[in-house]
């Protein structure tokens, strides 16, 4: 019994060590006059941590990124028609438009400085099942502020999603530096979204509730033009 | 009992009614002649911004293959993500141009479809990509000059502004682009003949550089 144990350590230490510097070993392999050279052979890859199983759940983050970032695009689109003319609504939507392309460009670049790569079919169901129904873009000015407070809480909950995996203390899972990324580069920014379109609904169904709903909304959206 | 139950809801139900946002307004009655533009014209402008996307979407997945750590060309990276945002621009300025002209008052949601997934997403060194972003160049040239066919022989009306855009704006931009990465690629080329690994090294700093 004792035996086995002893060897089992022995073979577990070793392992250990093999992951430790499988990279040198593997250059000194190479660096081998009589072996033959192969580059692409060696494990000198930037990954570490649990990157390779938070790695889809990124990929799909980026990809809903860029999915949001085509909706805001429709949604200014049609507030800057002739008819609607809503400059401060248009701009709102398109600096969300801008913002998630920008977003997802940078997490792409982050997933690879985690050495891993984009998949850019990588989608949760959710976002699939939303394809299966008829989207409407074409939206009144508090119907448009509303659905950008839905995409934006379901964004910041996606983001507590991640981070809820790279917190997890099992093997494989707990990557503190994929978490502190999240909090830094989305969780806050997305509290401020979350909170101004949120304070924009209260202002406009109460607005919309007075005499004038045509004069509040030409006001409003003067005051979103100034933003 | 019952009664009081309908009471109930006859009251509730006219606190509702009366509580509704005004959130919609009339309808309104702007001239319409001043609209002029065509189709096919119209169609094919407004396919023309999906096109533009789709070509995002390619530079996209060039710049995040170039990004990896196993690649490592930081310079094509940057240049790629930096031509799928142009492309991006591209498709937003049609946009502008539509909305300028009285269009895009409707069907604006199915404007973008989710199908701008790129099909290639690796390639086998620097000159394979830019040969490919040539090409890719090249057909949205193509399809540029079909959008301006379409909107200069047409019977019922010649739409002189908008193909003087697309031909001072847009062709413009298509041909010095492309003479750019032609000039690339040749560089890059001669750099690798004999010295390969070293020759796309240096070209991918000297395009960090340019940044």
């Amino acid at each position: 019994m004792k035996a086995i144990i002893c060897i089992s350590v022995l073979f577990f230490a070793t392992l250990a060590l093999a992951a430790e510097d499988y990279c040198y070993k593997d250059v000194v392999e190479a660096c081998k006059t009589t072996t033959k050279k192969s580059v692409t052979a060696l494990n000198c890859t930037a990954k570490y941590g649990a990157i390779d199983n938070l790695q889809s759940k990124l990929q799909r983050y980026v990809n809903h990124h860029f999915i949001r970032s085509f909706e805001y695009l429709l949604m200014a689109t049609h507030f800057a028609n002739y008819e609607k003319n809503r400059e401060g609504f248009e701009k709102l939507f398109r600096g969300f438009s801008d913002n998630k392309w920008h977003e997802a460009i940078e997490l792409i670049k982050y997933i690879t400085k985690r050495g891993g790569e984009m998949n850019f079919n990588e989608l949760s169901e959710g976002i699939r099942d939303e394809d299966k129904e008829e989207q409407d873009f074409e939206l009144l000015e508090l119907s448009s502020v509303a659905k950008a407070l839905d995409i934006e809480k379901k964004l910041a909950l996606e983001a507590f999603q991640i981070h809820e995996d790279a917190s997890r203390k099992m093997n494989g899972f707990h990557d503190p530096e994929v978490s502190s990324h999240i909090e830094h580069e989305f969780v806050h920014k997305q509290r401020d979204i979350v909170r101004k379109l949120a304070g924009y609904t209260t202002d406009l169904s109460e607005l919309l509730n007075g005499p004038d709903a045509s004069l509040s909304l030409y006001l409003f959206d003067e005051y979103l033009q100034k933003q | 009992m019952k009664l009081i139950c309908v009471a109930i809801l006859f009251v509730s139900a006219i606190g509702l009614t009366s509580a509704e946002l005004q959130c919609s307004q009339k309808e309104l009655k702007i001239p319409k002649g001043w609209i002029d533009m065509v189709n096919p014209c119209v169609e094919s402008m407004r396919n023309q911004i999906e096109e533009e996307l789709k070509a995002s979407m390619r530079y996209m997945a060039m710049g995040a293959y170039f990004s990896q750590d196993t690649i490592n060309r930081p310079g094509f990276a940057e240049m790629f993500f930096k031509s799928a945002s142009e492309e991006r621009e591209h498709a937003i300025k049609l946009i502008h141009y539509l909305l300028m002209r009285g269009e895009l008052t409707n069907n604006v949601s199915k404007l973008i479809k989710r199908n701008l997934i790129p099909s290639t997403t690796s390639w086998a060194n620097g000159v394979s990509a830019l040969k490919d972003a040539l090409e890719l160049e090249t057909s949205v040239t193509k399809k540029i000059r079909k959008v301006i066919q379409k909107c200069e022989d047409n019977e019922k009306f010649n739409d002189y502004h908008l193909v003087d855009y697309l031909t001072g704006e847009f062709l413009e931009e298509q041909y010095k682009g492309q003479r750019e990465i032609a000039g690339q690629i040749s560089t890059l080329e001669k750099l690798m003949e004999k010295h390969g690994a070293l020759g796309e090294w240096l070209f991918d700093k000297k395009l960090q550089g340019a940044e």
